[in-house]
């Protein structure tokens, strides 16, 4: 959910110029300086990955590139980390790959 | 060929960026380097530049003024490039810095180092914390303050420390329903005690009360002794159970409650990133108040390994400002060991920094103490429950290793592989250590019996091709 109102101590803002990226080959709408994790979010999307060895969903956790927890494939590339990578229009991102690292 | 430097600051938080402003603008040849795209770290972290805000706050300002003086400060300045190990160089004295990042340079010399690598919310287990939906309160923070969203509609605040208000209160402007904050600190009677010291920050002060004050006004209940027990869901956070605690942070029978929330905000303090410090091999020390493993210093904060360096959040939580004492002092003191200041200027600079130093300390001593990292809370754990998020390993895989006779960090890593993913241990290392002191207490288990995960290179993990190449050029 993207913030509309930030009451009194938070600035109000102009998003980014809108754009689109495809999630899973669905058209989400992202704003230019969103990163990947934040726009996922916004649009409902929780789970990024599953576990290797339980298959368990996983999603944004630290939210500073820490924990590996983010990890999703960008335009083919695997174990990308959401919460530091900025959306970019035509953006190919797949949720839930597996991979071996 | 790689540059040569005589200083690489790893981390332009407000420790690196004080630290890199100081030794340049005193002439020594510096290098700043970030895993980020831009200068402030997380506390000076700036909402995206492709978005335009109607004003600035306090801690922007303030953050715009430290940018610009690096700015102009005659560091390089490298961005987008993870430190992902430091060597020790066999030929000349000094060390070798490696990085991965689109158009870094792939290795810098250095003869010194300020590592200044900050802090992350300190990991607890409980079961259902590997949910989407649970976050930390950096996360959270990051989120509304830097991204506009909303990490989800009811959320539950829990943990311990100053960071819950802060977190709580960012939710609540930005229009998020929170429907509690547990502090698994029991404040009162312990917050008395320290009320004195308190009001010598007032402005800190001033600024907890301002976030309580918005909790009162919009009637969020901001409970004392209590912590979260567990969250429960299919494929996200459906309902969080919370109880009072008693003052080991153990569960109270009898005082259960169950609160429908799509969100769990967890944060439970701050640990310091030492990974690079422990790769390198500097000698550390468990301090439980600055958050756990910390190097030993000096006075001027060198650490064991001579030329080695470490200031801020990183070397012990105590806050932005103190950070930036600290890498002021580093600086200089890098000045003075390479030549570029005289004992008699580095002294000056290091008068005005040593009162302003202990202030700052004295005031992150006493939040460490009311708000250290409780014993208690590897009990949230169940068997079941995972310690370790990467390689998937539980609490009861740990007792078994313990119970085969592991007892310390790094018998318990070979054995069930706690530790060996992509965090490097940082999300289960506490966890992991926690539960095998629980289950050794009657042989005096402490913190330096169990140790620490051993850290190796590479400390983020990288694509294997571009390791073989790295190390051919070198």
């Amino acid at each position: 959910m993207r913030i509309k109102s930030f009451g009194s101590t938070l600035p109000e803002w102009q998003r980014g110029r809108s754009i689109q990226i495809q999630v899973d080959g669905k058209a989400i709408e992202a704003f230019e300086g969103e990163t990947v994790a934040a726009a996922l979010l916004a649009s409902g999307i929780h789970t990024f990955r599953l576990s290797r060895k339980n298959k368990e969903p996983r999603g944004l956790f630290c939210g500073m590139g820490i924990c590996y927890e983010c990890l999703v494939t960008v335009n083919g590339t695997h174990a990308v980390q959401a919460c530091l990578t900025p959306v970019a229009e035509g953006m190919q991102v797949e949720t839930c790959r597996e991979w071996e690292l | 060929m790689s540059e040569t430097y005589e200083l690489a600051v790893i981390g332009a938080g407000p420790a690196g960026m004080e630290a890199a402003i100081a030794a340049s603008e005193a002439g020594v040849k510096t290098v700043i380097i970030d895993g980020l795209p831009r200068e402030g770290g997380q506390y000076y972290r700036k909402p995206s530049q492709a978005f335009t805000a109607s004003r600035k706050t306090v801690v922007e300002k303030e953050g715009d003024l430290l940018a610009e003086r690096l700015a102009g400060a005659p560091a390089v300045k490298i961005f987008n490039a993870l430190t992902w190990g430091i060597f020790k160089e066999e030929k000349s004295e000094g060390w070798l810095v490696g990085l991965y990042g689109p158009d870094v340079p792939k290795w810098v010399h250095a003869r010194t180092l300020v590592l200044a690598n900050g802090a992350y919310d300190t990991p607890v287990a409980f079961p259902g914390w590997t949910l989407p939906g649970v976050i930390t309160s950096g996360a959270a923070l990051i989120l509304v303050k830097s991204q506009g969203v909303a990490p989800g509609q009811r959320v539950l605040v829990t943990g311990s420390g100053p960071l819950l208000l802060s977190s709580a209160a960012h939710l609540i402007e930005a229009g998020v329903e929170v429907v509690g904050v547990c502090e698994t600190t029991r404040l009162f009677p312990k917050g008395i005690i320290y009320a004195p010291t308190m009001l010598g920050q007032l402005h800190r002060l001033q600024e907890g009360m301002q976030y309580l004050s918005l909790l009162l006004r919009k009637k969020v209940p901001y409970r004392t002794g209590w912590s979260i027990l567990e969250v429960h869901g299919k494929e996200h956070v459906e309902e969080a159970v919370i109880a009072r605690v008693d003052s080991k942070g153990i569960p109270l029978a009898g005082s259960l409650r169950t609160e429908r929330v799509d969100t769990v905000v967890c944060g439970f303090g701050l640990t310091p990133n030492t990974g690079l410090a422990r790769m390198l091999g500097c000698r550390m020390e468990y301090q439980p108040q600055k958050g756990g493993w910390v190097p030993l210093r000096d006075s001027m904060l060198q650490t064991s390994l001579p030329g080695v360096y470490m200031a801020g959040d990183g070397a012990g939580i105590c806050g932005a400002e103190n950070a930036r004492w600290e890498g002021r002092l580093a600086g200089t003191a890098i000045a003075l060991l390479t030549g570029h200041l005289s004992n008699q200027e580095a002294g000056k600079i290091i008068q005005r920094v040593g009162p302003e130093l202990a202030r700052q300390r004295r005031f992150g001593r006493l939040l460490g103490e009311l708000f250290s990292p409780n014993p208690g809370w590897i009990s949230l754990a169940r068997d079941e429950t995972l310690l370790c998020r990467c390689e998937e390993v539980g609490l009861a895989e740990v007792k078994a290793a313990v119970a085969d006779g592991a007892r310390t960090l790094g018998e318990v890593k070979m054995v069930t592989r706690a530790g060996m993913g992509n965090c490097q241990g940082r999300m289960c290392e506490r966890s992991v250590a926690g539960a095998i002191m629980q289950a050794c207490l009657a042989e005096g288990a402490t913190p330096e019996s169990v140790g620490m995960y051993s850290i190796r290179p590479p400390l983020h993990p990288l694509p294997m091709d571009f390791l073989a190449e790295a190390g051919l050029e070198e």
